[in-house]
């Protein structure tokens, strides 16, 4: 393996445009992933807002898009992206598929982690009576913020992988590399390298995230 | 204080048939007392005290609460309600990302009572009330279970409620702690006038701290009244065999004497049960004194129910039937109750 035939500057670059397609992504699909998780939760049977049609149809629009892989997603969304932001290439052309591949998965991460929720903490609340957002923002979401990190965690390290992929229809960042160098000019080194970078930037990921779920715990 | 009407729950089961959890249900509850509604798990005690806040809605009949029918408040009647309501739990229910000082302040802050040094005010007081002065800054993982109830009850109290509800709030607890948390509420029931009803499955706690108390069985209530009556005369099968099950009152069954007294015994098997002052007066001795019988003393219990003294004495009265019976009439006479058993 010879490392000289690498550019490390065009390393850097798409190691830096994989970090800002990840963390902005992240931001949006927690934008628009945490009111959606939350809203299947408190409309579930049982819950503090009961609502079986809004419910049914919102697990249905998030069934439908994870069902969708992520690729054929990438593929789909072209046109969307176009729109949106005006084109579908680079780093800005990645995030909304990103976005819209992701936000559902967390969605469902944020209701999971959400039921895991004391039952009686909530009814101790009502019992107060407390109204019903003050108990979701004041008890309901601080009670889930451990696991809500550890579900920021998984989202993020899925995103990366997905902002890698997303490289095949001309997102940048080290997918872009890895397929345009280490694929197509059979540059092994580079395909070693950006792999290699993908999995310590998973690691660094992983533990920060252990490290503030553990913060968090108080239990 | 509370006045419970022909109360009905029924629910759906998963089996789509109905079930009936609550069957008219009639009790009345004065201000300032402690009312116990003791039954085993099952029975429906859980669903019927949680009717009283709307934790779980009647199916029919009224709940009212200071003359008000609750079950026909709206949400902002409801907030209000349970605002006036305090409420503990077997679990403590305490919020575990909050410190014990904010546990407290919560439902006050959540609900807008006061600014932010009126309520550290309030939850220093509250802290106090309960004992744990030096405890605000920690969290819940960090308290023994006795503790964590204090702060459960110190938030119930924090929006000075008129009435308490108490859903098996010690029997997650050893016994030393339940008798520490039930001096603490009768506590509170004497120096704040509050209205406490509690459920439980122990007879203990009853014992130690009700006036009253209701059994329920089968969603029914099958037996109320002053917590001595139910105890000392307990009269469904239910209501008896808890007590013959409880070793706080183990004199009442006398179970164990008996199966080793019965085929040895010459003369007349007889439990007295006393109530009140005549406890510690020596009336027993004042009556045999002059009695031609022979007494045996098989079995016995003096303590007290609350702060009502009682006795109860198994005995065996060796005599002419005449003499006998003049020592009953004696016993009448200072309203010792007697029970011929065999």
């Amino acid at each position: 393996m010879d490392l000289s035939v690498i550019d490390w500057s065009d390393i850097w670059i798409a190691t830096w445009e994989t970090l800002v397609m990840t963390g902005v992504s992240l931001f949006f699909t927690i934008l628009l992933g945490l009111p959606l998780g939350i809203l299947l939760f408190v409309t579930a049977k049982r819950q503090l807002l009961e609502q079986g049609f809004v419910y049914t149809v919102l697990s249905f629009v998030v069934n439908v898009l994870r069902s969708v892989p992520f690729l054929i997603l990438l593929i789909v969304m072209i046109p969307v992206t176009v729109i949106l932001i005006g084109t579908s290439l680079g780093v800005e052309g990645a995030i909304p598929p990103l976005v819209v591949g992701t936000a559902p998965f967390f969605a469902r991460l944020v209701e999971n982690v959400l039921r895991e929720v004391d039952r009686g903490v909530i009814e101790a609340c009502q019992a107060m009576g407390i109204r019903t957002h003050r108990i979701i923002f004041g008890a309901l979401l601080p009670e889930a913020l451990p696991g809500l990190i550890a579900a920021v965690t998984v989202t993020a390290i899925t995103l990366m992988s997905y902002a890698a992929m997303s490289g095949v229809i001309g997102g940048g960042g080290l997918g872009d590399l890895a397929i345009r160098f280490g694929y197509q000019r059979f540059q092994t080194e580079v395909m070693v390298i950006t792999v290699a970078l993908l999995v310590v930037l998973v690691q660094i990921i992983q533990y920060s995230g252990d490290r503030l779920v553990l913060y968090f715990t108080r239990k | 204080m509370i006045r419970i009407e022909n109360l009905r729950k029924t629910y759906r089961a998963a089996d789509g048939r109905e079930v009936e959890a609550l069957t008219d249900i009639n009790l009345e509850i004065g201000t300032g007392e402690v009312f116990g509604i003791i039954g085993r798990s099952g029975a429906g005690k859980s669903t019927l005290i949680r009717t009283l806040n709307l934790l779980e809605r009647p199916s029919a009949g009224r709940v009212l609460v200071d003359g008000e029918d609750i079950t026909t408040l709206d949400s902002e009647g409801l907030y209000a309600l349970r605002r006036r309501v305090g409420m503990i739990f077997q679990h403590f229910n305490l919020l575990n990302a909050k410190t014990v000082a904010d546990n407290i302040d919560w439902p006050l802050k959540a609900t807008g009572q006061g600014n932010a040094a009126e309520r550290a005010a309030r939850v220093k007081e509250l802290l106090a009330l309960v004992g744990l002065s030096e405890q605000g800054h920690k969290y819940p993982s960090q308290l023994s279970g006795g503790q964590k109830q204090r702060v459960g009850i110190a938030r119930a109290l924090a929006n000075r409620p008129q009435l308490l509800l108490c859903d098996e709030a010690t029997s997650a607890l050893d016994p030393e702690t339940t008798q520490s948390i039930l001096r603490l509420l009768l506590d509170i029931n004497r120096q704040l006038g509050l209205t406490i009803v509690l459920i439980t499955h122990e007879m203990q706690v009853i014992r130690t701290i009700c006036d009253r108390v209701a059994v329920i069985d089968g969603g029914r209530i099958v037996e109320s009244g002053k917590v001595v009556d139910v105890f000392l005369h307990p009269q469904h099968p239910v209501t008896r065999s808890m007590v013959a099950q409880s070793d706080a009152l183990a004199a009442a069954s006398f179970a164990p004497a008996h199966a080793y007294m019965s085929d040895k015994l010459r003369g007349t098997l007889v439990r007295l049960t006393y109530i009140g002052d005549v406890t510690y007066q020596p009336i027993l001795s004042r009556i045999m004194a002059g009695a031609k019988v022979q007494v045996t003393i098989l079995q016995g219990e003096v303590s007290s129910i609350k702060d009502v003294p009682f006795g109860q004495l198994l005995l065996e009265l060796e005599g002419g039937e005449d003499d006998i019976r003049a020592v009953f009439a004696e016993l009448d006479r200072h309203q010792i109750h007697h029970e011929v058993l065999q």
